[in-house]
């Protein structure tokens, strides 16, 4: 199953590139976020993270640091002021220190890059945000996946042999590693659709090795050159991809799996990848499926259509096969059903869809 | 309360101008407030015998705004004409056109915005929305455009006119293009290529200043024409000129009319094969 035909951006909207690039950077621990402008931009962006965050029963929130831009900032130059700010964080301990941009400091063409470069004791390193000038929140995310990436350890960036040469160790088993890249940190369902991808690997008989980005520390990160195969969260404009795939060679996948035949697709994907033979993964998943299906046998029959509300398209091919598999008939007089905000990862994905879906129907 | 500006490309002789109008309009017995916008803060030497004044940015970065007084900001120069230098960053740092605006801004905080007349002595160049602020805040009321019949400067002179223009279209607009004042860098035809110039952007030629030694002379002196040499031929020009923009009152359904890249490149032409 491929993006295309899934509603394009499940991240949420709102925020400029600076909250975009925060559900990133602020998601590894030992790391501190100065956002470098007026302390408003902080504000905005910080409480839109934090409400969705504590939305998602999330309390651990992350500090974020502005470097409080001023009118004197404005007028004589912000880098001062952004090198007070480095400088206050460099004295806790934090292990790396991400300087976010926003609308002001590009307007008055502070140079963020040349500050964080003049600092070598810990990384200091620059997202290309600029606040509305850099576009949406979709790019902020993006390119904070791109500094980030600045972590992995430069030695290990080898096109040549990545993944094969490690000086760190492999699981004594030697089970191959996959990367999980672009987890959207504020969906609601972060941590159960990542639960569903990993069992997916494990019944290829494969491991999760970095989490980028996603409640990781620093030296975490470090190894992320070990994987054999990275699984991209969602990548419509295949930017993320082909980052990853210029800087380290390991091939990536990139979509988490939407439905029945996009699951076993998933499968045969990453089996390629992982130079695993998919074939009894992919039986034990079909297996799976059916006994799933078999607990909705109850809704053979039954008639649904589906509405977006008019945030997205309603043709939605994955909702039609999950409604052929377990013997739905779509009709436009059937019981109206909500299209998902999110799309169903997995086959767990489906089994939640279809029990959504029993609820519309038997109310 | 008459609140002029003189926009021109850098180095064209603005202040040069600006500083001799104001002086020849002190001896009409008129209170003048010289402001000179442009980082390079010599609007108000030679009002001020030479002496660099500190620039409002200057003392903001040092003191902080909140700390400043009248007497921090404003000097009294020849024939008691008040002058400020609003200044600017360092170059290629933060926002100069926000500092002009913080600049004016606290000139009115302090209530020091008042006089017979206004000169804002503005860089034209630079046409960012902070240069254009001393028009669209209704500071300055008339622009007049300095230029010479340098093709580049009558580029920035056109630059300010599209600005003008612009504002112009506001439902109440309160600043108009009061005239082209020339200052003569000894072109071949000059003459007839500002007036044809300030013809076509829709307004008049209201003064030619002639290249004269005695304004070097007087500089190297560090005064004004009008303070050196009261008495000599160029001093009776910029009292022509201040006559004549005292008298000039732009219409205001006299619309700016800017011309395009390519007509100003071929009127500079005409006047160089000619
Ligand atoms: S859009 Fe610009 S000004 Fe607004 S919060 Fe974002 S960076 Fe700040």
């Amino acid at each position: 199953m491929n993006s295309k035909n899934l509603p394009k951006n499940t991240s949420r909207l709102d925020g400029c590139t600076v909250t975009g690039a925060l559900t990133v950077t602020a998601f590894i621990k030992d790391a501190a976020t100065i956002v470098h402008g007026p302390a408003g931009c902080t504000h905005q962006s910080s409480s839109v993270f934090h409400s969705t965050m504590l939305y998602n029963e999330c309390f651990d929130i992350p500090e974020i640091f502005t470097s409080g831009l001023n009118e004197n900032g404005v007028i004589f130059g912000g880098e001062g002021m952004l090198r007070d700010a480095i400088e206050e964080a460099l004295t806790d301990d934090y292990k790396c220190i991400f300087v976010v941009g926003t609308c002001i400091s590009d307007t008055i063409g502070d140079d963020i890059d040349a500050v964080c470069e003049s600092y070598d004791e810990i990384p200091v390193i620059p997202v290309q945000t600029s606040g509305f000038l850099g576009g949406s929140f979709e790019r902020g995310f993006i390119s904070a996946l791109k500094s980030a990436s600045k972590l992995i350890e430069p030695d290990k960036i080898n096109p040549a042999d990545a993944g094969q040469s490690s000086s760190f160790e492999r699981p004594e088993n030697n089970r191959p590693v996959v990367n999980i890249i672009g987890e959207k940190n504020l969906e609601y369902e972060a941590e159960s659709n990542f639960s569903e991808v990993k069992r997916l690997i494990n019944l290829l008989g494969a491991d999760i090795n970095v989490r980028f980005v996603r409640n990781i520390y620093v030296d975490d990160i470090k190894k992320f050159a070990d994987a054999s195969l990275n699984v991209i969260r969602e990548d419509p404009t295949g930017e993320i991809k082909s980052h990853f795939d210029n800087l380290t060679n390991i091939p990536s996948i990139s979509s988490y799996p939407y439905g029945i035949s996009g699951t076993t697709e998933f499968l045969r994907l990453a089996g390629k990848y992982l130079k695993i033979s998919p074939a009894r993964a992919i039986e034990e998943e079909t297996e799976n499926q059916k006994e799933m299906f078999s607990q909705f046998e109850d809704l053979k029959g039954e008639k649904i259509s589906f509405d977006s509300f008019g945030f997205q398209k309603t043709e939605n091919s994955l909702l039609g096969e999950i409604a052929y598999y377990a013997g739905i008939v779509t009709n436009p007089e059937g019981t109206v059903i909500p299209v998902p905000f999110y799309t169903p990862v997995g086959t767990t994905g489906v089994k939640r869809t279809l029990m959504q879906w029993r609820r519309f129907i038997n109310a | 309360m008459k609140q002029i500006a003189l926009y021109g490309k850098g180095g064209i002789g603005k202040s040069t101008t600006s500083a001799n109008l104001s002086a020849a309009l002190s001896e009409k017995s008129l209170d003048i407030l010289q402001i000179g916008c442009d980082p390079k803060h010599d609007s108000t030497r030679m009002l001020m015998h030479g002496e660099w004044i500190p620039t409002v940015l200057d003392l903001v970065r040092a003191k902080g705004d909140a700390n400043l007084t009248v007497s921090d900001v404003i000097y009294t120069g020849y024939n008691g004409i008040r002058c400020v230098e609003a200044g600017g960053p360092e170059p290629g740092i933060g926002c100069a056109g926000r500092g002009i605006i913080a600049t004016f801004q606290l000139l009115e905080k302090l209530e020091a915005l008042y006089g017979d007349v206004i000169v804002y002595d503005v860089l034209g160049d630079v046409v960012c929305g902070g240069f254009a602020m001393p028009m669209r805040e209704g500071y300055a009321r008339e622009v007049y455009l300095v230029t010479s019949g340098d093709f580049m400067a009558l580029y920035a002179a056109n630059n300010i006119c599209k600005a003008i223009a612009r504002l112009s279209k506001r439902a109440k607009p309160c600043c108009f293009l009061g005239g082209v004042i020339c200052n003569s860098q000894n072109i071949k035809d000059e003459y007839e290529l500002v007036s044809e110039f300030a013809g076509r952007i829709n307004t008049k030629l209201l003064g030619f200043i002639p290249r004269s030694q005695i304004v070097r002379i007087a500089e190297v002196n560090k005064q004004t024409v009008l303070e050196y040499a009261p008495d000599s031929e160029q001093a009776g020009i910029y009292r022509q000129l201040a006559e004549t923009i005292m008298k000039n009152t732009p219409d205001p359904a006299k619309k700016p009319t800017p011309l395009s890249m390519d007509e100003l490149e071929k009127l500079a032409q005409k006047y160089i094969t000619a």
